[in-house]
């Protein structure tokens, strides 16, 4: 019997073939429209995150106990004793893909037209973790460990303040003491990560001469440590424990914006389910249609036999029909765009550096393949025309068979 | 046993302040195999009897025995099974299924009776080609004339072998060739299956098919033999 309902709900939809394809497109566009916007959250969230962890916070971190987060403190209780003893002891541990020491410090960096406020970082310039900024280098040379004066910076900077390659430029920072200590550095060499906000305020030079210029001895503000994958985290914490160290995760690291991206995605769960209410009215719409023009039809199939529940599986199976055919659909138009988003992306330009420092966006975003997320809206959308498909269903299962063949 | 026992049977239509009754006290009996013909004019009740034999209404008062059992206490489910097994529907509009094919149109009841496929199969060909149309099995309504589609109708009211086949006005859509071809196949399967037909009609050359004539008028039955 089911078949035979098949067949009919199937050859249903085709009397009017405009309404169930003008339906088929609604399903189509709200399910492509969700997945695309799904997509390009989950790459938003996930490029940021990951540009994060490349170019700042790394994988976990080793910070003194009393290091706290985004002051930038020199003071040396602040500071790691010992930051190359526990780099190396990191770098000996499974999973691990490189560790090193890192000194950050506020400071301002002057041409003699101009200045602005930086972050200098000093940095193991022999370490991998830095690999993505020697890719980066589009002018100049990457940093030498014994390098006495020269510096990096961002492409951003390098434009703002009219700098090159060989250009000299006076920093200066407060150092361990409280003092401010000035110095004139020479551009080595130019990146241009993408990243705005990193392009434009960072400074890098090597550790040795961060930790003369901040007289901070040997000491550093943490240890960066980058693992092979997210798995060996909890493996590579437990195994640095110690009671005078922080140890903080990129999660750690990056609370504010997951959890501001969390509070945004709760707006986007508002707008999926506002977008599948309307697929929802249309189908119900389309269906309650069909079932006043075959009122006499119904009254047939009631008179020959046929119940309620015949009827209401006929009005769920012509539902099912119209949104397989739309998710069907949906999915092909939801993922190219996807996967366009993916490989090309849309280049935002200096939007990017309006989103915070927190917030690593490239100036050009990529949406990302959440196959379990796209699963669950297309079955979301499945049970939604169901849903819909009800009363409709529930309408034509009450109709009176007298009544019905009156039409 | 009888085929049909109509006891008492009352049907009032309120509309508004106004109440029209379509069935006063109606007492009527109807023989296993007979070709009965209600006869009337418009609003003399003849259509809201057969809904109240078919099972697609209820009457206010009285009662309705199909093969002995009162269908008036059955609910909405009991009668539709009741439908499905026992009574088959011609209607005086040319009611098939649009989407299906007469075919299809045909095996409709059978599938809902549950019936084997290839009794099925074999059932539905026997049927159209009693009505004299096998080679046209697999055309839709669209398709056909509307004598073929009442053809199609008629086989499909006795797919399921029913007690009895109820027509309402079945050839009232029909011209005079159409509506003597289709009598003629209802009175042949009647007489060959032994299934008891009452159609309603106010067409004197179609009421000159029937054995037994009942008189309707004004929800009474005036003649009954």
């Amino acid at each position: 019997m089911l078949s035979k309902l098949w067949i009919l709900a199937y050859r249903d939809l085709g009397r009017n073939r405009r309404r169930t394809i003008l339906s088929m497109v609604a399903v189509a566009l709200g399910l492509g429209l969700l997945i695309l916007m799904n997509g390009y959250i989950a790459g938003v969230m996930d490029e940021s995150i990951q540009n994060n962890i490349r170019l700042n916070t790394g994988h976990l971190q080793i910070r003194a106990s009393a290091y706290t987060e985004g002051e930038m403190s020199l003071a040396w209780p602040d500071l790691l004793r010992d930051p190359e003893v526990l780099a190396a002891h990191a770098a000996t541990l499974p999973g691990v893909r490189g560790a090193a020491p890192v000194l950050w410090a506020g400071g301002v960096i002057a041409t003699p037209n101009d200045s602005l406020g930086i972050q200098v970082t000093g940095i193991d310039t022999t370490s991998t973790i830095y690999a993505p900024i020697r890719e980066a280098l589009v002018g100049g040379e990457f940093l030498n460990p014994d390098d006495r004066n020269g510096i990096m910076i961002g492409r951003r900077l390098a434009g703002e303040l009219g700098l090159a390659v060989g250009s000299n430029v006076s920093l200066t920072v407060v150092d361990s003491d409280g003092n401010a200590d000035e110095g004139v550095f020479t551009v080595r060499g130019i990146f241009h990560t993408g990243i705005p906000t990193y392009d434009q305020g960072s400074v890098l030079m090597p550790l040795a001469k961060a930790q003369a210029f901040a007289r901070t001895e040997r000491r550093a503000s943490a240890v960066i440590i980058m693992l092979d994958d997210n798995q060996a985290l909890e493996t590579v914490r437990t195994a640095l424990r110690s009671p005078d160290l922080q140890l903080l995760s990129w999660e750690d690291m990056n609370r504010l914006f997951i959890e501001t991206m969390q509070t945004g995605l709760a707006f986007y769960y508002i707008l999926d389910g506002i977008v599948m209410l309307i697929v929802a009215v249309i189908i119900a719409n389309t269906l309650l249609m069909s079932v006043f023009e075959r009122i006499r039809e119904m009254g047939i199939l009631s008179a020959l036999g046929m119940k309620g529940r015949h009827l209401t599986q006929m009005l769920l199976l012509e539902a099912a029909c119209m949104g397989l055919a739309g998710i069907a659909i949906g999915l092909a138009l939801g993922l190219s765009s996807v996967a366009y988003l993916t490989y090309v992306g849309i280049a935002i330009g200096d939007i990017a550096s309006v989103a915070g420092d927190s917030i690593a966006l490239g100036s050009t975003i990529h949406a990302r393949f959440v196959p379990e997320t796209f699963a669950g809206l297309s079955i979301a959308t499945f049970i939604f025309v169901l849903l819909a498909a009800l009363y409709p269903a529930w309408y034509a299962s009450r109709l009176e068979p007298v009544v019905a063949l009156r039409g | 046993m009888d085929a049909i026992q109509i006891n008492q049977v009352t049907k009032t239509y309120r509309v508004g302040a106004t109440q029209t009754h379509a069935l006063d006290h109606i007492n009527l009996t109807i023989g296993e195999g007979e070709f009965t013909a209600l006869v009337g004019p418009s609003g003399s009740g003849k259509t809201t009897l057969l809904q109240m034999i078919g099972c697609l209404d209820k009457p206010d008062q009285g009662t309705v025995l199909i093969k002995g059992q009162d269908v008036t206490r059955l609910n909405s489910n009991q009668r539709a099974d009741l439908r499905r097994s026992s009574i088959g529907f011609v209607f005086q509009f040319f009611a098939l299924v649009p989407v299906l094919t007469a075919y299809e149109n045909v095996e409709l009841p059978l599938l809902l009776n549950g019936m084997k496929t290839s009794e099925r199969r074999t059932r539905v060909m026997e049927l159209l080609d009693a009505v004299g149309l096998a080679d046209r099995a697999h055309h839709r309504p669209d398709q056909l004339s509307g004598g073929q589609q009442q053809r199609v109708a008629i086989a499909r009211a006795l797919g399921p072998r029913p007690v009895l086949v109820l027509a309402d006005e079945p050839t009232a859509n029909l011209d005079t060739a159409n509506g003597h071809q289709a009598m003629e196949i209802m009175q042949r399967l009647n007489q060959e299956t032994g299934t008891a037909f009452v159609y309603a009609t106010h067409d004197p050359r179609v009421i000159a098919f029937a054995r037994r004539v009942v008189k309707m008028e004004d929800g009474k039955i005036i003649d009954s033999p």
